[in-house]
């Protein structure tokens, strides 16, 4: 609309005056006019001053302002003045038009049309007025983008069946295929809907080194009436089977504020998890948690659905999907118990069905005495509690029962800190009359390991100060997948109101600024202390648990017989301790899914056995395609950072690839590890699929070149031809007779008139 | 145990049968001639067989409230008749060898492990007292005489299914049907199973490789060991112990007179650890 009237007004488009160079084509004539013009000026004042006494003054003035100003238009006429712009030379200079050929563009969003009808319509033939105005002036090259650019013969070949848009690449690959010729500029009609990560800005940078302009077409709708669409989902890369996932979700929508839809999982087509969310107001997202079971071993592709809407346009961003590594194996936990006591018994019977967990559990009796339950062969701790980090770090979690500090030696105390911060381990400290400040564990190494404060024990580690505590999850923990007890967040909530007291014995006050509380305790007079919290400690984490009774959630005569909360809590806690936990190889590849065709770089961190990283190792990973054919990858060490080695292959098939890593040392095995990617069309293109006019306009603005919809495009020839790009020759143009200087005479005039009118001096 | 391997490690690995590590040995005679000085006294004034005022004055002082300490708890039923307290009319058979054998085994436990046990006495429940379910180990003596309520049938079901653990003592001959006929009441597919010296519960702490030379105290026949398992299922748990043929309680009772030989008690104290640490491990 703007441009339209600044066109009607001005005569020439904007790009005109933006490039032109302002200046007068005087004529000879043209000064004996101005002469003239002075002594009609000269007389036009005298008379306006022999008026004086038939009007006032200030009429006076403000008609003679307004002669003047007549005077003046038309002198400066007189001098004609011109804009001297470069114009491109007809079919000298090239043009490079950019069609997006990506899925995106099959969305009906323009007036009940796809996109792509607007590009098969205006690029699909030469008869188009757009296109024939193109190729009057310019040597069309036209390229077909989505992941890459290529060029292409006509419009009809599109597909539009890519799966990336990867806009900058896109312009890059066309700046460097019309490198070296004239080019007057490059059109990109696109939806603006780019998948990539990748930044724009090195690719702007180079065509603004070219001063290369790029005009940019924007297709599609800013905002689409009614859609929903899941943005983000957080998933683990790895769980142990039979983990009950909680899972993070952010879904956005418009038009359906208020309205409640379903959330499903699922795995494998089954529904494996599933909840109702009710939508908040439009551009609100909504954060939601949704539980699902990993209950397949292997690479598990977990689908995140909304059904179909009412009125709903896109579909596919209703979806996300996530490549889940499902580990069916068994994690060994050390459990060192310093006395026996039933919390012990009924942890080990919480877990003992539990396949995925091994309790390998170490119980002190009496002095210099234990029992061990669980061990994988007779040697196994038969020297009690482990003295080296070797035999310490075999195990993936480590949880100390009531057992005082004093059971270990300076060496071992640093061990259990290290087990957490340079092994990765899960340390768990479980609350009695052995622990924290109570066992002579404050100024200990494993006091700094901890996420809680601890006091400073009051003297015989058998001091007791019994608080009976009623434990209700904080904010924190009725958002943690650990302290989830029920089938939603709020029965969770309820069904811990409804928990029996426990007790505790130990002086626990105070969180570490990095600990998060996840459970509290209320004891009988309403003060609150953290019971469950935790922190990250290095490359681990480490948790405290100052209930020294759990059991009685199984054992209390308020608990129902079949009640399942104490064996749920435990298990989830002790999956917990072990989750992620590293082995002595990891390894993992940049991203879970890449398209067919395209590299996948695979890293591996590799350790020793006491978790020293090792540069010297021999790595290889072994690549299972999904046709069954393998191959193998060597892994070179980075160099930048100790025990990392990479390398790459290129994913040729669609399907899941396994790979993997093994490392050896010396022709002594290190370690092997399992991971998992898949080579699969995406679905990024359905997702914030609206028109990005933004980004567009941004590539235009910096790069010289303008912003366009299907509505003004019509002015795109005239803008590349005034482009000043490639091979130009200068135009005057002239600017007396633009319609708007006809315009202001006519209006001065006009407000001389009627001033007369209205004053009586007509 | 689930297929796993337990393994008992005393780092001073003397074995024989029926006996421990010397010093685990030592320490046990040691206490039991500690304990005995103060039971030996309460014996003197109240006889051998004890006396109705006793069990009367601990009902009437009341149980401790759990406070996290592991407590003997001692079970109170209704008897149908009989007992050999019971029937000179002094003494319920649920409360044979109450209180000094309570006493007597609480001060062995805290002398010979690093269970902190309350060693001033007992709890007497009801197998319906919700206040049962705070202690998961339970002591039931003279079983033959048990003719639980149907409340007490709910309850000791809840209290095996939910992780509770008990032990029947002194009882022989016919009494062993009646324990049958009441467990069934309470758990219909449960099995009493013979006990061997393999089972992991004489090795929990003690190491008692031939529990079925053990001596009873009055004669009573060839003693046998019954154990019940979770889901009958022997890789499981035990759920109860059963000392047929046998009176382990009354050793621990007399253990501090001279009427018993040393040796004898020693032997029934190691069966009665060995019960609660299994209990409180397995």
């Amino acid at each position: 609309m703007f441009e339209s009237i600044f066109q009607l007004l001005f005569e020439y488009r904007p790009v005109v005056f933006e490039q032109g160079e302002f200046r007068f084509d005087t004529l000879p004539e043209s000064y004996a006019t101005a002469a003239l013009g002075a002594v009609v000026v000269a007389v036009t004042v005298a008379t306006y001053r022999r008026a004086g006494t038939r009007a006032r003054r200030r009429d006076r003035l403000i008609l003679a302002t307004l002669r003047l100003a007549v005077l003046a238009i038309v002198l400066l006429c007189l001098f004609r003045p011109v804009l001297v712009v470069k114009a491109a030379v007809p079919q000298q200079n090239f043009l490079g038009v950019l069609l997006d050929d990506s899925r995106s563009m099959q969305i009906a969003d323009v007036r009940g049309e796809p996109r792509a009808a607007f590009v098969q319509r205006e690029f699909g033939s030469a008869e188009r007025a757009l296109m024939k105005a193109l190729s009057d002036r310019f040597v069309v090259r036209a390229f077909r983008f989505s992941s890459t650019a290529t060029r292409l013969g006509s419009a009809k070949e599109l597909t539009f069946e890519g799966s990336q848009t990867r806009l900058g690449a896109a312009l890059e690959s066309a700046r460097q295929e019309l490198a070296g010729l004239p080019v007057a500029g490059l059109v990109l009609v696109s939806d603006g809907a780019d998948t990539s990560e990748a930044s724009l800005t090195s690719s702007l940078l180079a065509l603004k080194a070219d001063g290369l302009p790029v005009f940019t077409i924007g297709i599609g709708r800013e905002t689409l009436p009614r859609d929903i669409q899941i943005d983000r989902v957080t998933t683990p890369r790895k769980v142990l089977k039979a983990t009950s996932l909680l899972v993070d979700l952010v879904i956005t929508h418009t038009g359906y504020a208020g309205e409640t839809i379903t959330l499903d999982v699922e795995d494998g087509g089954r529904i494996v998890g599933s909840r109702e969310v009710k939508l908040p107001a439009d551009g609100s997202p909504a954060a939601v948690q949704v539980r699902a079971m990993a209950g397949e071993a292997g690479p598990r592709v977990f689908r995140f659905r909304v059904s179909r809407q009412p009125g709903e346009l896109v579909t596919e961003n209703n979806v996300r999907e996530a490549l889940i590594g499902v580990d069916d194996r068994r994690e060994k936990i050390l459990y060192f118990e310093g006395e026996p006591r039933f919390e012990l018994k009924f942890i080990r019977r919480a877990v003992a069905d539990d396949r995925n967990l091994q309790l390998v559990t170490l119980q002190r009796t009496a002095d210099n005495k234990y029992l061990r339950l669980d061990v994988d062969n007779p040697d196994e701790l038969v020297g009690g509690f482990p003295k080296t980090r070797e035999e310490l770090f075999a195990y993936r979690g480590l949880i100390l029962g009531s057992i005082e500090a004093g059971a270990f030696t300076g060496d071992q105390l640093r061990m259990i800190t290290e087990f957490a911060d340079r092994r990765g381990g899960g340390l768990l400290m479980l609350g009695g009359p052995r622990t924290f400040g109570e066992g002579g564990y404050t100024g200990t190494p494993v006091a700094d390991a901890l996420p809680v404060v601890l006091e400073r024990s009051t003297g015989s580690g058998q001091a007791r100060a019994l608080a009976r505590l009623r434990v209700m999850p904080t904010r924190a923990g009725q958002a943690h997948a650990v302290t989830q007890i029920a089938g939603s967040e709020s029965a969770s909530l309820e069904r811990w109101t409804e928990l029996p007291q426990v007790t505790s014995v130990n002086a626990v006050a105070a969180v570490k600024p990095g600990g998060v509380v996840l459970l509290n305790g209320l004891d009988e007079r309403k003060r609150s202390r953290p019971v469950l919290a935790f922190q990250r400690y290095g490359r681990g984490k480490t948790i405290a648990f100052s209930i020294q009774d759990s059991w009685l959630w199984q054992m209390h005569a308020s608990m129902p017989v079949d009640d399942p909360t104490h064996e749920n809590f435990w298990r989830q806690l002790l999956r917990w301790l072990v989750d992620a936990v590293p082995g002595t190889v990891e390894a993992h590849t940049t991203v879970d899914r890449v398209e067919p065709g395209e590299p996948v770089a695979i890293t591996a961190e590799i350790v020793d056995p006491t978790f020293v990283e090792l540069n010297d190792a021999q790595a290889v990973a072994h690549v299972t395609h999904p046709d069954g054919g393998s191959s193998d990858v060597p892994l070179e060490w980075t160099g930048a950072r100790n025990g990392e080695y990479r390398g790459t292959f290129v994913a040729t098939g669609q399907g899941s690839y396994e790979v993997q890593v093994e490392a050896s040392r010396a022709g002594k095995p290190v370690g092997a590890t399992v991971a998992h990617v898949r080579a699969a069309p995406g679905d990024a293109e359905y997702f914030d699929a609206r028109l990005d006019a933004a980004r567009l306009r941004r590539i235009a603005d910096e790069t010289g070149g303008r912003f366009y919809t299907p509505e003004t495009v019509g002015g795109l020839p005239e803008d590349l031809k005034y482009a000043g790009r490639g091979v130009t020759t200068t135009e005057q143009r002239d600017l007396w007779h633009m319609p708007i200087v006809l315009a202001l005479l006519l209006a001065l005039t006009c407000a001389e008139w009627g001033y007369r009118r209205a004053t009586g001096m007509a | 145990m689930n297929g796993s391997t337990a393994r008992d490690d005393s780092h001073d690995h003397g074995r024989s049968r029926m006996m421990a590590g010397p010093r685990a040995c030592l320490a046990l005679i040691i206490a039991v001639l500690a304990a005995g000085g103060l039971a030996a006294a309460a014996l003197a004034q109240e006889g051998w067989f004890g006396g109705r005022g006793r069990v009367e004055d601990a009902e009437a002082e009341g149980n401790s409230a759990y406070d996290g300490r592991f407590v003997f708890v001692r079970l109170r039923y209704a008897a149908s008749s009989g007992g050999l307290g019971f029937r000179r009319g002094r003494l319920a058979p649920w409360a044979h060898d109450y209180p000094r054998a309570d006493v007597h085994f609480m001060k062995i436990l805290e002398a010979t492990t690093f269970i902190a046990p309350r060693i001033d006495g007992s709890n007497i429940l009801a197998l319906d007292d919700p206040a049962l379910f705070a202690f998961p180990v339970a002591y039931m003596s003279e079983p033959g005489f048990w003719r639980p309520s149907d409340t007490e049938v709910d309850g000791l079901r809840a209290y095996l299914t939910k992780g509770g653990f008990v032990i029947f003592d002194d009882f022989d001959g016919p009494d062993l049907d009646n324990l049958k006929e009441q467990m069934r009441r309470v758990l219909p597919d449960g099995r009493f199973v013979e006990l061997d010296g393999s089972h992991p519960i004489f090795h929990s702490f003690f190491d008692i490789d031939a529990p079925l030379e053990f001596i009873p105290p009055y004669g009573q026949g060839q003693p046998v060991f019954y154990g019940m398992f979770e889901d009958n299922d022997p890789a499981k748990r035990l759920i109860a112990v059963a000392n047929f043929n046998n009176d382990i309680g009354e050793y621990w009772e007399f253990s501090d007179t001279g009427l018993v030989p040393i040796d004898l008690s020693n032997e029934a104290y190691k069966l009665g650890v060995n019960y609660v640490v299994y209990a409180m491990t397995h």
